[in-house]
């Protein structure tokens, strides 16, 4: 049984401003797709709702289990989430260029959402149980990298899903500075890195895909081919400008149905948003997000352990990497990479991850009080 | 509540204990560090949100709108001018624009120089422009170009290709006879706007409505939804204009004019019951079809825009004055024997010598001492009523724009000599049209009518918009007197009359000339060899038709207007009844003049 106590700590205002972005996420895409030419309304928002349901389901049966339960099993955790992303790579199906669905039956999933938690899991089990005093040493980083950092990246890099794979090198930067490391191998790292930018810059040009390359192209200059490259942005700067101060008001949005801005009820909700709520709306959109990610590190500041603290640390990083990236994409500051906007995108694998990003928030701060167990 | 604070204290001291919590506790600068950074990323993407949604906004929602709304106006068909008979006068032609996408062009140069050699543009500015609208898709080069030049340049873009530059065809203006009635129709401007004449007068009735298409698409150029604006042809007018008559009017004056070596001459026809304008023209006159390349001065419309002093033809509205106001009875004598009479301080002669003159004969001789005993017999201020009745300083209200009121002074404004030049048609200004209208009011027994050129407005579908029927300015004279001017009239015309070369075989003429000085405004004096010589009456005298007046301006040589308007009046009578096969008054010579026209 779940105990009382639990019942009482539970942090009920994480939960109520992730569904209500949820809800606005789903009132969002059926605008997005609402026809325009013919009178079927797609049925996005409603297999969004289906995930919605599934993901609360989740998410109360994983707070239900102490988070150090989750802690004991990382490592099978973790080598569970590879065995999931080589089984992508073997019969994963293909869209969009890359393969990063496995099929299961009436839905498919995204095997790489889920393990950026799995990975944060493992990593946050294994900096607390070094116990680094003086910071981490040079030892074991490489460590850390070779056992957990190097083949998911790689792995990921083949599907290819340079995205993902950044994001979760980022994650393990923060969760490597939050633990604590010697200032001497910052350092080092540092100054090997400004040597070595000029090769590795251009190492890591000529690996980009083409298409990678002209994205970052279209974002230094977006005008340069307003039609081709630039247009994402360009689109996307329209449909969030035309908004104005109070938007053009819900179902009055162009660019969305009119299909002028491409991934609109995906990766470009957000502008699709803003144009119909404008920049009050969006202003409200920004405070909730603020409020779970102030959250999230107070949370990770109240943990009980580092185990926990580590942990909480990680996901909200992960969280809120996603929606500065995400935000900064649609208002044309940032490369357009295809981050999806947590919580409000369409797309089941990547909500179902963020539940369970979030369930891992609230299961370390409803135990935070050691004394009761 | 004791409780809970005891366990709270032992909760403190748990973590306190706890060895794995010890490297956070250095982490209170990080957590500064955290919250510093998320603060500022929120603050840059609040200040971007600013940028977007407000400061831009307007130009973002302008390009929003522009990627999903197509907008096409189509120009509506300007509406025909018809003569009385259906005939046309203005219509409209297809015509071919040169337009060219700018965007497009890589070597302006080149393209320049090659199409400057074929149209009229010189080919350095035409290049600047160019370079100037770099960015443009779209900018017309030349526009409702002859045929002639669009085969030309068809030859060079069929080698060069049409990426560029192509042609699209534009409603033109085309008034298909010329020089005919230019005065009366005027023109247009490019964009098919009238500027002049009946096109400016009646342009809200011609230009029609452009129908307007506004398309909304989706990113796929799908049709999402369309308003349509309907839009509707120009109406149709129909002139009172008889488009035959106007050709004989016009062929009469270029006559006269070769002839006389004038400066300018007006010839305006009137329906003398109605007060319809059966024809008008000027000389000298231009093409609307190519008017920009015609000086101020040729376009004018001098019927109507124009003032001169009226002269001796202005003795007649003296005369119907007098004997409506019974101060003469056409049998009394007036003693011209001295030539010359001084008023005022001033000298007024007749050109010829006679003794004692009845009145009728005053005004068949054009008597200028016996006028000016008329005038004085009759008093200032009658006369000047009579004038202002019979439509002097005033517009007449004909539907043609920028018509002049004319100049006529007051009595309390008169010097000493004002009443004695008035009776010889002197210190007044008038339009050859108010002094023609004057006329048909003693034509036609009194009434004064206000000339009109559209008869009826008709809608494209066919339906009358508007029918304009004859207008009474007022009544003048009484039919008693009128036909008592008649008379007088009559004898103009008759040996010992000042215009005898208006006699016309068969019908009487009813008329009065004119021989003015022209008044040189930089000298405040009469000139001595600048005149304007004119003719104005009306056929059958007793049974009017037709009133007309011709007015010489300055012609070279003789410039008596017995001499040089009469024959051209007498001619034009003979023509228009010949064409109107109207039937003469005397019998005998009918056959012969039937014979002579048809």
């Amino acid at each position: 049984m779940i105990d009382r106590r639990l019942v009482d700590n539970f942090d009920w205002g994480i939960l109520l401003v992730a569904v209500a972005l949820s809800l606005i996420g789903v009132l969002t895409i059926y605008s997005a797709t609402r026809p325009v030419l013919d009178a079927v309304q797609k049925t996005f928002f409603m297999r969004q709702l289906y995930w919605i349901a599934l993901s609360l389901i989740i998410f109360f049966i994983v707070v239900s289990i102490d988070y150090r339960w989750f802690m004991k099993f990382a490592n099978v955790i973790f080598l569970l989430g590879i065995i999931l992303l080589v089984i992508v790579l073997v019969i994963g199906r293909k869209g969009m260029g890359a393969q990063r669905w496995i099929p299961l039956g009436f839905l498919s999933f995204q095997p790489s959402e889920f393990f950026k938690i799995f990975f944060i899991i493992a990593i946050s089990r294994y900096l607390s149980f070094i116990k680094p005093e003086e910071g981490l040493g040079f030892k074991d980083l490489v460590k850390i990298i070779v056992f957990f950092l190097a083949v998911p990246v790689m792995l990921i890099l083949k599907q290819p899903d340079l995205g993902t794979a950044l994001i979760l090198f980022f994650i393990f930067i923060a969760m490597i500075l939050a633990a604590g490391i010697r200032k001497k191998i910052i350092l080092t790292v540092v100054i090997v890195a400004l040597v070595a930018l000029p090769f590795a810059g251009k190492v890591m040009w000529d690996g980009l895909k083409d298409y990678q390359k002209m994205r970052i192209i279209a974002f230094i200059d977006p005008q340069a081919d307003t039609q081709g490259v630039g247009y994402h942005i360009n689109q996307s700067k329209i449909t969030v400008g035309s908004g104005g101060f109070l938007g053009k008001g819900y179902m009055q949005g162009t660019q969305g149905p009119y299909r002028f801005l491409p991934e609109n009820h995906t990766d470009f909700i957000f502008s699709i948003f803003a144009e119909e709520w404008g920049f009050a709306g969006s202003l409200v959109l920004f405070a909730m997000y603020l409020f779970i990610i102030w959250r999230g590190f107070d949370t990770a500041g109240k943990a009980r352990d580092m185990e926990g603290c580590l942990l909480v640390l990680g996901v909200t990083f992960m969280f809120s990497l996603y929606f500065f990236i995400n935000i900064g994409m649609t208002l044309g500051m940032v490369p357009v990479v295809g981050v999806p906007l947590p919580l409000m995108s369409y797309g089941g694998t990547a909500l179902l991850s963020n539940f369970l990003a979030l369930s891992m928030i609230e299961n370390v701060r409803m135990r935070r009080f050691a004394l009761y167990y | 509540m004791r409780r809970r604070k005891i366990e709270r204290v032992e909760m403190r001291k748990l973590w306190d204990e706890d060895p794995v919590r010890i490297p956070l506790q250095k982490s209170r600068k990080r957590a500064l560090v955290l919250v510093t950074v998320i603060l500022f990323c929120f603050a840059v993407i609040g200040w971007r949100l600013i940028d977007l949604m407000i400061l831009d906004h307007d130009k973002l929602t302008d390009r929003a709108s522009q990627q999903y709304i197509r907008e096409k106006t189509i120009a509506p068909q300007r509406g025909i001018i018809w003569d009385r008979k259906m005939r046309q006068m203005a219509a409209n032609i297809e015509s071919d624009s040169l337009y060219a996408v700018p965007s497009k062009i890589e070597d302006t140069r080149t393209l320049t120089k090659k199409l400057a050699r074929l149209t009229k543009i010189s080919s350095k500015k035409f290049n600047m422009d160019l370079l100037k609208k770099k960015n443009k898709d779209f900018i017309w080069i030349d526009r409702k170009m002859d045929l002639e030049t669009v085969r030309e340049i068809r030859k060079l873009l069929d080698k060069m290709g049409y990426d560029s530059v192509g042609f699209i065809p534009e409603s033109k203006r085309f008034y298909p006879k010329g020089r005919t009635a230019s005065h009366i129709l005027g023109f247009t401007n490019i964009d098919n706007k009238g500027i002049s004449g009946l096109e400016l007068k009646y342009n809200t009735y011609l230009k029609g409505k452009a129908r307007y298409v506004s398309v909304g698409t989706d990113a796929r150029g799908n049709r999402l939804s369309s308003n349509i604006k309907e839009g509707f042809s120009g109406n149709n007018l129909v002139l009172t204009i008889d488009e035959g008559i106007q050709y004989i009017v016009e062929k009469e004056l270029d006559n006269a004019m070769d002839e006389s070596k004038a400066k300018a001459a007006v010839a305006i026809m009137m329906d003398p019951m109605t007060g319809e304008i059966l024809a008008m023209a000027n000389r000298p006159t231009y093409d609307p079809n190519t008017a920009g390349k015609f000086r101020d001065y040729m376009r004018r419309n001098r019927a109507i825009t124009d003032l001169y002093e009226p002269g001796s033809t202005l003795k007649t509205i003296l005369a119907a004055a007098a004997l409506e106001e019974g101060v003469v009875d056409l049998n009394d004598e007036f003693d011209v024997s001295d030539g010359f009479i001084v008023v005022g301080g001033k000298r007024i002669r007749d050109t010829h010598k006679n003794k004692i003159l009845t009145f009728q004969e005053v005004i068949q001789r054009s008597s200028n001492v016996g006028a000016v005993y008329v005038g004085m017999r009759l008093g200032g201020e009658n006369y000047y009523r009579y004038i202002k009745k019979f439509g002097f300083g005033r517009k007449t209200g004909i539907d043609y724009p920028g018509e002049v009121k004319g100049i006529l002074r007051k009595p309390e404004n008169w010097s000493g000599t004002s009443l004695a030049a008035l009776s010889i048609g002197q210190e007044i200004g008038v339009t050859p049209l108010q002094l023609l209208r004057a006329y048909a009011a003693i034509a036609n027994g009194g009434a004064l009518m206000k000339p009109y050129i559209v008869s009826d407005i008709i809608s494209s579908s066919g339906s009358i918009v508007k029918r304009v029927s004859p207008e009474l300015s007022g009544r003048v004279i009484s039919s008693r007197t009128a036909k008592k001017v008649t008379d007088i009239l009559k004898t103009v015309v008759e040996e010992g009359g000042t215009a005898t070369r208006a006699y016309i075989d068969g019908n009487l003429v009813a008329g009065k000339t004119g021989t003015a000085q022209i008044y040189d405004q930089k000298t405040k004096r009469y000139s001595r060899d600048r005149f304007v010589g004119s003719f104005v009456g009306f056929v059958p005298a007793d049974h009017p038709k037709i009133a007309l007046i011709v007015v010489i301006y300055e012609p070279r040589g003789v410039s008596y207007g017995g001499v040089v308007a009469a024959p051209v009046f007498k001619k034009i009578i003979e023509q228009t009844f010949a064409y109107l096969d109207v039937p003469m008054e005397r019998d005998e010579n009918r056959i012969v003049l039937v014979n002579r026209f048809r």
